[in-house]
C-alpha cells in the first residue's frame, strides 16, 4: 500500500494547528465557600497565571518573581495585619487553554483569596467570565486592554496598566507639542492592541491625523513591506503599537533601509533594556531620542525613593535577577495589592477588599492617579513621557492625566512612599 | 513598479532562508521517511553553540563551523538514542516523538540560556545595496544565496556522484534489500540524520539574525513556513525545496505588501492546502510516489 503521503498530511495538520492558536470562552459556576477562601489566621493565599515558558516568556517571565520578592520582603517584616502572603504562580505559557485549567485549579482546588496580575489579553480573557461567575477578586490584570474596566459586567475585575487608548493619547499630545508639523504614522499589531491604539491616536490627532497606518502580524517577522511603505509615505514620526520584539524589528528594518524617523512607542514595546537585547550593539545609535510613556517609577532613576527601595529588595529577595522595568512592574503590582489588603481591614474578606479599592483610598506608586471608583475599574489613568538619551531612558516633563478625550497636565505630587515601602 | 521589485527581492531573500531550512527536512525525509518536528529545536540548539563559540572567540566563522559540527553530532545522537526506538507501525509515532523532543529541547534550552532574546551579529552588512535606484538585496542576502547554492550543489554531488550517496539512497528506499547487498542500512540512517541536522544548523544560523534574535523558540514559525516550503516543493526534491522556498518567500512578501501582513501566514496555509489537494507529492516532485 502507499502509505507515504499520510505522514505528510498528518504533519500538515499539526503545522496548521501550530499557526492557529485556539481558545474558548470560560464558563462554569460553583457555590462560594462559607469562610473567606484563601485567608487563615496567619496567611493570605493569592494566585496568578504567567507565561513562565513558551514564546511570551522572554518578555514577561521575570515579572512574577519580582512580585514574589516584594511579598517575601513584606512577610519578613511582619506581613499584613499579621498575615503572610502566599503567592502561587502558575505557568500557562500564554496559552488560553492552559490559563483556563490553571486558574480553575487555583480557584476550585487551592481556593485562593484572589487572582493577582494575570498576564496577557488573550489568556486572561479566557478566564474573565469564570472568575466573575465565581465572585473571585480579579485584580490588576497585566494587560493594557480596556476590557478589564467594565464594572457593570465584570464587577470583580480591576485593571492596572494605563490602557492603550490612554497611552496613545498621551503620546499623541506630546508629539504634537514637540513636532507640530511632522507627518505622523502608525505601525501596529493586527489585533485589539493596534486597533485601540489607532482609535486613540485618531481621537487626539484628528481622523486624518495619520498619513499611513501599517499593520504587522506576529506570525511574520519580516516587516520590510510595512516599513518601506511608511518610508514612501514620508512618515516622520512613527507611533509603535507593537510588542518589544516587533518594535526592535521595525526600528532595525528601517535602519537597514537608511530610514531614520522618530519613534513613539507604547510602553508594551518601549522598554529600553528589552529593546537593546534585540538590537545588540547598535542600540544606542538606533534608540537615541526614542519616545515612550510610562507611569511607574523609572528603574534608571535611583534618586526615586521607590526605585531605590525596590532595587534593595530585588538584591536581597530576588538575587541574580536583573533590575529593570519588569522588576518595577512586578513589585509595584505587589505593593498595590498589599496596600489594598491593608485597607481591607484586620479580617479581610473578598467584599472588604473590593470596597477598599472602590473607595479610592488605595493610591499605588504611579506618577498618575488610579481610576478606581464605584463606576470605574481602570488602572492608571494617564502617563508620563520617557526619552532615551545617551543610552538611558528617563522621564521628561510632567505627567499627563487622561479623562475621556481630554488630556491635561497632572500636577499633583505622587503619594510619598510609606516607611520601608510597606503600607502602615 | 519600484515597490513590486522591492517586495519581490525582499521575498526572494526571505525565501532563500526558508529554502535552506526546508532542505534539512527534505534530507531527513529522503533518508528516513520522517518529518522531523524537532528539527527547529535541534537547529536552535546548535545556534546556541555557535553563539557561545562566537562570543568566546570573537569569530563568526568559528561559530559557524562549530554549529555545523554540533549539528552532525546532535542528529546522530537523536537518531541513535530516540528515533531508533520509535515504532514505525504508524507514521504518527515519529511525529509525536518529534513533537515530544521539541518540547524537551526547548525547555532545556530555556533552563540553560534563559528565555530572553539575544541579538546575533552577521558577518556581512544587512543594509541593502542600491542597484539601479532599487535597494533591496543586502550583502548578507547574497551570502545566504551563496550558502544555499553550496548546500544544494554539495547534496546533489553527494547523492548522485558518490558511492556513499548511492548507499544512502539504497538504505532509504529499501533498507532490507540494501542490507542483503552489504549496505549497513542502520549506519546510513544515522548518517542521514546527521547530515540533515547539520544543514538545519546552518539554516538556523543564517535565519536567526534576520528574525527577532536567538531564543529557544526562535525557529518556531520558520519551521512552519519551511515545512510548507518542503511540501510545496515536494518532500523528495532538493531542487523543489529551493524553488518552493523562493515561491513561498515571494508570496509572503507580496501578500504582506499588497493585502496586509495578517493575510500573509494564511496565504501560505492556503498554498499548502492547494498543493496537498492538487498535487500531494509536491509541485517539483519528479518521481512517482514510492511504495515502501
Amino acid at each position: 500500500m502507499t502509505s507515504s503521503k499520510y505522514p505528510v498530511l498528518a504533519a500538515a495538520v499539526t503545522a496548521a494547528l501550530a499557526l492557529g492558536a485556539c481558545g474558548s470562552s470560560g464558563g462554569g459556576d460553583s457555590a462560594a465557600a462559607e469562610d473567606v477562601p484563601g485567608v487563615t489566621d496567619t496567611t493570605v493565599t493569592v494566585g496568578t497565571h504567567q507565561p513562565l515558558t513558551g514564546p511570551a516568556a522572554s518578555g514577561y517571565s521575570s515579572i512574577s518573581p519580582a512580585t514574589k520578592a516584594y511579598f517575601d520582603y513584606v512577610n519578613d517584616n511582619g506581613g499584613v495585619h499579621g498575615r503572610t502572603i502566599e503567592y502561587s504562580v502558575k505557568d500557562d505559557g500564554y496559552n488560553p487553554a492552559n490559563t483556563q485549567s490553571v486558574v480553575r485549579e487555583l480557584v476550585l482546588q487551592d481556593e485562593v483569596f484572589a487572582i493577582l496580575g494575570g498576564l496577557g489579553t488573550p489568556p486572561h480573557s479566557s478566564v474573565l467570565d469564570f472568575l466573575n461567575d465565581n465572585e473571585v477578586p480579579d485584580l490588576f490584570v497585566a494587560s493594557g486592554s480596556p476590557t478589564w474596566n467594565q464594572p457593570e459586567e465584570y464587577p470583580y475585575t480591576y485593571g492596572f496598566m494605563q490602557d492603550y487608548d490612554t497611552e496613545s493619547k498621551v503620546l499623541a499630545t506630546y508629539v504634537q507639542e514637540e513636532f507640530p508639523d511632522a507627518t505622523y504614522c502608525l505601525f501596529g499589531q493586527d489585533d485589539d492592541f493596534g486597533a485601540d491604539f489607532k482609535t486613540g491616536l485618531e481621537a487626539a490627532l484628528g481622523s486624518d491625523g495619520l498619513a499611513s497606518s501599517q499593520v504587522y502580524s506576529t506570525a511574520n517577522t519580516d516587516v520590510a513591506a510595512q516599513i518601506s511603505a511608511m518610508q514612501a509615505a514620508g512618515c516622520e514620526v512613527n507611533f509603535l503599537a507593537s510588542i518589544n520584539g516587533f518594535s526592535a524589528q521595525a526600528i532595525g528594518t528601517a535602519a537597514k533601509l537608511g530610514y531614520f524617523p522618530k519613534w513613539a512607542a507604547s510602553s508594551a514595546g518601549g522598554d529600553y533594556n528589552t529593546l537593546s537585547s534585540y538590537l545588540g550593539e547598535n542600540t544606542d545609535k538606533l534608540l537615541e531620542g526614542f519616545i515612550s510613556a510610562n507611569y511607574l517609577p523609572a528603574y534608571s532613576d535611583e534618586a526615586d525613593e521607590w526605585t531605590a527601595k525596590f532595587k534593595e529588595i530585588n538584591e536581597e529577595y530576588n538575587p541574580g535577577a536583573p533590575f529593570d522595568g519588569n522588576t518595577i512592574f512586578g513589585m509595584s503590582l505587589g505593593y498595590l495589592f498589599v496596600e489594598a489588603l491593608h485597607e481591607a481591614g484586620e479580617d479581610p474578606t473578598r467584599e472588604s477588599l473590593l470596597e477598599a479599592l472602590e473607595s479610592g483610598s488605595v493610591k499605588g506608586n504611579g506618577h498618575v492617579p488610579l481610576g478606581f471608583s464605584a463606576d470605574s475599574h481602570a488602572g492608571y489613568t494617564g502617563g508620563m513621557i520617557t526619552l532615551v538619551s545617551g543610552g538611558v531612558q528617563s522621564y521628561t516633563g510632567t505627567p499627563y492625566a487622561v479623562d475621556g478625550d481630554s488630556v491635561s497636565a497632572y500636577t499633583e505630587e505622587r503619594a510619598a512612599m510609606p516607611e520601608n515601602g510597606i503600607p502602615q | 513598479m519600484d515597490r513590486f521589485l522591492f517586495l519581490t527581492v525582499d521575498g526572494l531573500a526571505r525565501g532563500a532562508v526558508l529554502a535552506a531550512f526546508a532542505l534539512s527536512l527534505v534530507i531527513i525525509w529522503r533518508a528516513a521517511r520522517i518529518v522531523n518536528f524537532a528539527q527547529g529545536a535541534m537547529a536552535v540548539t546548535t545556534t546556541y553553540v555557535a553563539f557561545t563559540v562566537t562570543s568566546a572567540t570573537g569569530s563568526y566563522w568559528m561559530g559557524l563551523a562549530s554549529a555545523v559540527a554540533a549539528g552532525l553530532l546532535l542528529g546522530a545522537v537523536v537518531e541513535r538514542t530516540v528515533m531508533r526506538f520509535v515504532g514505525n507501525t504508524s507514521p504518527l509515532n515519529s511525529v509525536i516523538a518529534g513533537l515530544g523532543l521539541l518540547l524537551v529541547i526547548q525547555a532545556i534550552l530555556g533552563m540553560i540560556f534563559g528565555n530572553g532574546y539575544r541579538a546575533m551579529a552577521t558577518p556581512f552588512s544587512t543594509s541593502p545595496i542600491s542597484i539601479g535606484g532599487i535597494s533591496a538585496v543586502s550583502p548578507y542576502d547574497l551570502f545566504i544565496f551563496a550558502c544555499i547554492a553550496v548546500i544544494v550543489g554539495g547534496l546533489a554531488l553527494l547523492f548522485t556522484k558518490t558511492s556513499l550517496g548511492l548507499r544512502l539512497r539504497a538504505a532509504a528506499f529499501a533498507p532490507d534489500l540494501a542490507r542483503l547487498l552489504g549496505v549497513r542500512s542502520s549506519r546510513m540512517l544515522t548518517l542521514g540524520w546527521a547530515l540533515s541536522s547539520a544543514v538545519g544548523a546552518l539554516a538556523a544560523l543564517l535565519i536567526i539574525p534576520t528574525e527577532l534574535g536567538l531564543n529557544p523558540h526562535a525557529v518556531d514559525t520558520v519551521f512552519v513556513y519551511a515545512f510548507t516550503v518542503a511540501v510545496v516543493g515536494g518532500l523528495d526534491s532538493a531542487g523543489g525545496a529551493v524553488a518552493g522556498g523562493l515561491a513561498v518567500g515571494v508570496v509572503l512578501s507580496w501578500v504582506s505588501g499588497y493585502l496586509g501582513a495578517t493575510l500573509a501566514p494564511i496565504a501560505v496555509l492556503v498554498l499548502l492546502l492547494a498543493v496537498l489537494l492538487l498535487r500531494p507529492a509536491g509541485l517539483f516532485s519528479m518521481t512517482k510516489e514510492r511504495t515502501v
